[in-house]
């Protein structure tokens, strides 16, 4: 027992997203722009974090830089880890490129197009999968000559092939015993959302989710029970579509295998991380069989899928439009019918930013990161997008980093919050301990910029001096030490460390004012 | 708005389009000298029909020359009036050149095909090489194939047709340092059996098959293997020099679409989801890019249509083209502007296509 | 209050945006090393041109050769070499003209008429254009139907169709030709620019502040209309260039001389000599020149339009 709440415990406190001294730069004709410095930072299951800070200071480069979306060239992830899901997405970052600076403005990139062709196999299995974005303008972030339902299922046929055909596998191969099973069970329970809840999960399995209301009226009819067992296992086996099985079973075959290939690249990318030659020989062994036998086994599916796709991903598609519609409907789209088959300008830019919401569900991420999902809207439509993500957060269970430079939105939606400072994480604590005890120097500021209802009228309004640091040539030591009001000595030369303050472990400030730890710097 | 009723209003527009195109063709009509008009009418005339014509304008009291197409005395929206009338009823008027005698129209009849089958080959083997060719260096802007590839289109767009043909024809024609191509003409007269087959209609050392007019697909229709293979090899330098500039217009813009279209928003979110590098560039930067493409597709028309005029006059291609140069080297009034007519018509007709297309590939066209 | 020392530097900061941008412009047209390239080998171009009027001593006994016809005489073409005298570095063509100083002329020629007729269509398009953009209605209706016509032919074909209606008799009268026909592309592109332009805020502003119409178009609208026009004009030189080459290289016109210096005369004539005793030089050259002139001019455009967008420019 006490073993079991001790691994609850650990689950629970298990970080599903946790950043590491990330280092994102962008380098520009102009000089390197030192965007991210040495960012860390990790959100717990079902926690929701919030990033703020004034434009510019690096919110945006952070989430891009988890997702790995930093475009290259200019801009390239330099240090750092991004371990999601226990795993270190970015693995050895030096191996994808080696970068040699030989003055600010020349700095020459030498990539490795294997290794990143690896790496970006590996990520599109995780993108959209385990981690998903919201962007800030949803007018630009779908695309134009796509009709919405197509761009949600493209996530859907993606990630959840095998799941799919192993639903349309039950459903064509559907027994009485399995019906009649399903029907006394279904029996014996009263209570209607109970029932409905059943007949729900049973027909996702069997992939006959459609015809869920009808069955369920089946149950409610008047009809004596041998009957409606009868209309039952008609009903269903009138659901049989008579779809080539083989195919199927191919198509998941082949799933399978890149799924597998996807887990022992990871492996590798792990083994290699820890520099374990005998593990790196015995994975790589591995992946070349599998490919081998894959090549070997599919090789004619794969040339026919390649030029009969379109008919052989008819079933898929079906299936992933009904979960579109259903995505749809969970972020509250009314007519979800006819919005599935219009393109991105019909909508407008609340529907849009639900659309875009419910791609990044598609797939159940495990962390989801908005950035400023709701910048872009008007006040009401704010306000909708606000509540629909708080419910989704609590339905789905997922965790979320929300950026965003309004204060008040965070004070809303998050558990914790992060501020940033031109590419430093400056604090970082629950939301309480941000508003009522801040620390840094700049998070005060930050605070004292809001207008309150409690000062008085005629009081000017307090701003931070000076404005945010070209990141090109950003001050030396503490990047804040020439806007603060409490410089010291120290400030110019050296840079704090973020650690946790003495008094309470969940607050976590960068500044020597508390902690004289300095930040090495390789 | 559904697609068929933008087509449909796509339709209607082609009304003042055709207005405009006649009225500018009638302009260049009244804007001849007199004495011209006059001196082009003799030549080449069949007496009889002139005359018929002059003769029903005298019974109807009408002013006429001989042709009756050109109307001094009247008011100008009536003499306009009237060319149209005359066009509908298919009198084009005549002309007498080297490769052809007789009415316009029938020259036309004629000598489209050849200038169709230059045409429709050019473009099916410059799209077919440069949408893949422009996807590739798109996608990898600044790498060394896209510098490659650049230069091969840059090479394209700078070279006139006209260097280029007279260089493919030196080199490949007869007399020249690779002598593998024919020079001149659609076929040659040698490959035509003797008496020509059924489907072949000739008058004089002209021929016209059937059913297409296209003679490449109609030999191929009737299995005479022979005339096809030579009706491809006179087609071959022609439709490369016609090829090579028509690819790189179109390479030029898709690579620009590429590169502009990258740099996207909905690009990132289709990455954010997990979707592969391959079908980033294909489903996602590429449909897009094509859009900046197929706006631009009816300058590239004209400029292909115009490069038709040099290539059929280079490799004394008997075409449009050529019909054209020699109407006006040979002073053909009536040569002159119907060709400049067709050239018009396929232009117009061609650019409504690409509005379809555009409207097909780019939903929010159609608002 | 503002401090006396703030407004000093504002002032200074502001006596010459303009310039200052311009100057950006070339510093951002020399990093692109291509369009530098194309740049620099249109000035030279320009440079031979304008040698040529300065100074005319040099070339003008192989010209006056070459007008009258050379030696009239079969004489098999001499080949490339440097062993004649600078005049003979890329050989003969037709009755023994010397090719190089027949180019330089040609170059003259070629584009004194080019950038007339880019000149002159791009100056017609741009004051139709942005007026017909700014004041709209009736007006803007006219000017871009007939725009639309002289779309429906290819640019070729009008060209041609044009000249026989002038029944040109010189190089002049293919110069008016095409100027009828290039003002639309620049109509079109000003209008479209200009419709954008006049919304715009400060445009309200001068009109709110008494600003008659006529002054907007020409003191507001018509600064702003130019760089997408100078981005086509750069281009159109090159496409001119070619469209003047083809169609005297066309030759249905009646020229006073045969012999008329001009890259697509010349081209006609060594393709005689090419085709009769294999002179390839006589082709080869001329070609050349006209085709690294293209080059160059695109390379040009192409770098201009990336410079002068403001998507791109930082």
């Amino acid at each position: 027992m006490i073993v079991e709440e001790e691994n609850l415990k650990k689950i629970e406190n298990y970080p599903y997203l946790s950043v590491e001294g990330l280092v994102t730069q962008f380098f520009t004709s102009g000089g390197i722009v030192k965007a991210l410095d040495g960012v860390s930072f990790n959100i717990k299951k079902g926690e929701v974090m919030g990033l703020v800070g004034e434009s510019g200071c690096g919110k945006s480069v952070t989430a891009t830089s988890v997702m790995d979306l930093i475009p290259d060239p200019p801009g390239r992830i330099v240090k750092g880890k991004i371990i999601i899901d226990g795993f270190n997405i970015i693995g050895d970052i030096n191996k994808l490129a080696k970068i040699k600076v030989k003055s600010e403005k020349n700095v020459i990139i030498k990539r490795n197009r294997k290794l990143i062709k690896r790496h970006n196999f590996i990520l599109s299995k995780i993108r959209g999968r385990t981690i998903s974005m919201i962007f800030q303008e949803p007018s630009l972030s779908l695309n134009p000559v796509m009709s919405v339902g197509k761009q949600i299922m493209e996530p859907i046929l993606l990630h959840n092939r095998i799941e799919i055909s192993n639903s349309i596998i039950r459903r064509e191969t559907i027994t009485k015993e399995q019906i009649r099973t399903f029907y006394t069970e279904a029996l014996k329970i009263k209570d209607a959302m109970e029932r409905r809840k059943y007949v729900n999960q049973w027909t996702n399995m069997f992939g006959v989710a459609e015809s869920q209301d009808s069955i369920l009226e089946l149950f409610n009819s008047q009809a004596s029970s041998d009957q409606i067992e009868r209309d039952l296992e008609n009903f269903l086996f009138g659901e049989i579509e008579g779809t080539n099985l083989r195919v199927i079973e191919k198509v998941r075959d082949y799933y399978k295998t890149q799924e597998e290939l996807f887990k022992l690249h990871t492996t590798l990318l792990m083994a290699e991380e820890n520099a374990d030659s005998e593990l790196i020989e015995k994975i790589s062994m591995e992946i070349r069989n599998l490919q081998r036998k894959s090549n070997k086994e599919l090789f004619g599916f794969k040339i026919t899928y390649k030029f009969l796709r379109k008919r052989i991903d008819i079933p898929y598609v079906k299936e992933a439009r009904r979960r579109a519609l259903e995505l749809l409907k969970l972020v509250n789209i009314a007519g979800a019918e006819r919005v599935i088959d219009s393109y991105p300008h019909e909508l407008s830019g609340g529907m849009q930013q639900r659309v875009m919401i419910a791609m990044a569900l598609s797939s159940k991420p495990k962390i989801l990161i908005a950035d400023e999902p709701t910048t872009a809207l008007d006040v009401t439509t704010q306000a909708q997008i606000l509540e629909l993500i708080k419910e989704l957060k609590i339905v789905t269970g997922t965790s979320i980093l929300f950026i965003t430079h309004d204060l008040g939105v965070v004070a809303e939606m998050c558990d914790k919050i992060g501020i940033m400072y031109a590419g430093n994480l400056v604090e970082e604590a629950p939301v309480n301990d941000i508003f009522y005890n801040p620390k840094h120097p700049y998070t005060i500021g930050l605070l004292k910029s809001i207008p309150r209802s409690d000062v008085k009228r005629g009081d000017i309004l307090e701003s931070i001096p000076g404005s945010v640091p070209n990141l090109i040539t950003p001050p030396s030591g503490c990047r804040f030490h020439p806007r603060c009001s409490f410089k010291m000595d120290i400030c110019e030369t050296n840079k704090p460390k973020l650690v946790e303050l003495d008094d309470n472990k969940n607050q976590k400030v960068a500044c020597f004012l508390f902690s004289r730890e300095v930040e090495s710097s390789e | 708005m559904e697609l068929r009723y933008f087509v449909l209003r796509r339709v209607l527009l082609l009304i003042p389009t055709l207005a405009g195109l006649l009225i500018l063709v009638f302009a260049l009509f009244m804007s001849l000298p007199h004495s011209l008009l006059e001196l082009s009418l003799f030549p080449g005339i069949p007496h009889n029909a002139a005359l018929e014509e002059a003769q029903g304008a005298q019974i109807l009291g009408l002013p006429y020359t001989l042709n009756g197409v050109y109307h001094p005395g009247l008011p100008l929206p009536l003499q306009f009036g009237k060319y149209v009338v005359r066009l509908f009823q298919g009198n084009w008027g005549y002309m007498t050149v080297p490769i052809y005698s007789g009415s316009v129209i029938g020259a036309i009849t004629t000598f489209f095909p050849n200038t169709a089958q230059l045409v429709i080959i050019a473009s099916i083997l410059a799209i077919v090489i440069s949408i893949p060719l422009g996807t590739f260096i798109g996608a990898r802007p600044n790498t060394i194939s896209d510098h490659v590839g650049r230069i091969f289109t840059f090479i394209g767009y700078a070279i006139p047709a006209f260097v280029l043909g007279t260089f493919l024809l030196a080199i490949f024609s007869k007399g020249g340092i690779i002598p593998i191509f024919p020079s001149a003409n659609a076929f040659s007269a040698s490959a035509i059996p003797n008496p020509p087959p059924s489907w072949m209609l000739s008058s004089g050392d002209l021929f016209i098959t059937s059913p297409t007019h296209i003679v490449l697909v109609d030999s191929l229709l009737h299995g005479d293997l022979g005339l096809a293979w030579n009706t491809l090899m006179h087609t071959i330098l022609p439709v490369l020099t016609l090829t090579y500039g028509l690819l790189a217009g179109i390479m030029r813009f898709i690579r620009a679409g590429m590169v502009d279209s990258a740099r996207q928003e909905y690009v990132k979110t289709a990455r954010s989801e997990g979707v592969p590098e391959r079908i980033v560039i294909r489903e996602h930067i590429r449909r897009n890019a094509l859009i900046p493409t197929i706006t631009v597709m009816g300058l590239i028309i004209a400029s292909l249509l115009g490069g038709v005029v040099v290539v059929e006059e280079v490799f004394s291609y008997p075409g449009m083209g050529l019909l054209t140069v020699q109407a006006a080297v040979q002073t053909q009034v009536y040569g002159v502007l119907g060709t400049t007519l067709v050239f018009g018509l396929i232009l117009v007709l061609a650019n409504l296509i690409v509005d379809v297309i555009y409207a097909l590939i780019d939903p929010r066209i159609r608002y | 209050m503002e401090s006396p020392n703030l407004e000093k530097t504002m002032i200074q900061r502001k006596k010459h945006p303009k310039l200052q941008d311009y100057r950006f412009t070339l510093k951002l047209l020399g990093k692109n090393r291509l369009a530098a390239a194309g740049g620099v080998i249109v000035l030279v171009y320009f440079a031979i041109a304008v040698l040529d009027y300065v100074d005319p001593q040099y070339l003008q006994p192989y010209l006056n050769y070459i007008l009258s016809g050379g030696s009239q005489a079969f004489y098999v073409p001499l080949g490339p070499g440097l062993s004649n005298g600078w005049a003979y570095i890329f050989g003969e063509t037709e009755y023994n003209m010397p090719i190089f100083p027949y180019i330089l002329a040609a170059l003259k020629v070629d584009l004194t008429y080019t950038v007339f007729i880019v000149g002159s269509g791009a100056l017609i398009g741009v004051v139709l254009g942005t007026i017909s953009g700014y004041y709209g209605g009736y007006l803007d209706e006219v000017v871009m139907r007939i725009t639309d016509i002289f779309f429906s032919v290819p640019t070729l074909v009008l060209a041609l169709a044009i000249i026989f209606a002038l029944q040109a008799s010189s190089l002049l009268d293919i110069v008016y030709a095409l100027i009828i026909i290039w003002w639309p592309t620049y109509a079109r592109i000003s209008r479209g620019q200009a419709l954008s332009l006049k919304s715009m805020k400060y445009v309200e502003a001068s009109t709110a502040s008494g600003s008659s119409g006529l002054r907007n178009v020409f003191v507001h609208l018509m600064p702003n209309v130019l760089s997408p026009v100078m981005v086509q004009l750069s281009l159109d030189l090159g496409s001119v260039v070619g469209v003047f080459a083809t169609l005297v290289f066309i030759g249905f016109m009646h020229l006073p001389n045969p012999y008329i210096p001009e890259l697509g005369n010349i081209i006609v004539i060594g393709e005689s000599e090419f085709t009769a005793v294999g002179a390839w030089w006589a082709v080869l050259f001329p070609g050349i020149f006209l085709f690294i002139f293209v080059i160059a001019v695109n390379l040009l455009g192409d770098g201009l339009r990336d410079v002068l967008d403001p998507k791109l420019r930082r």
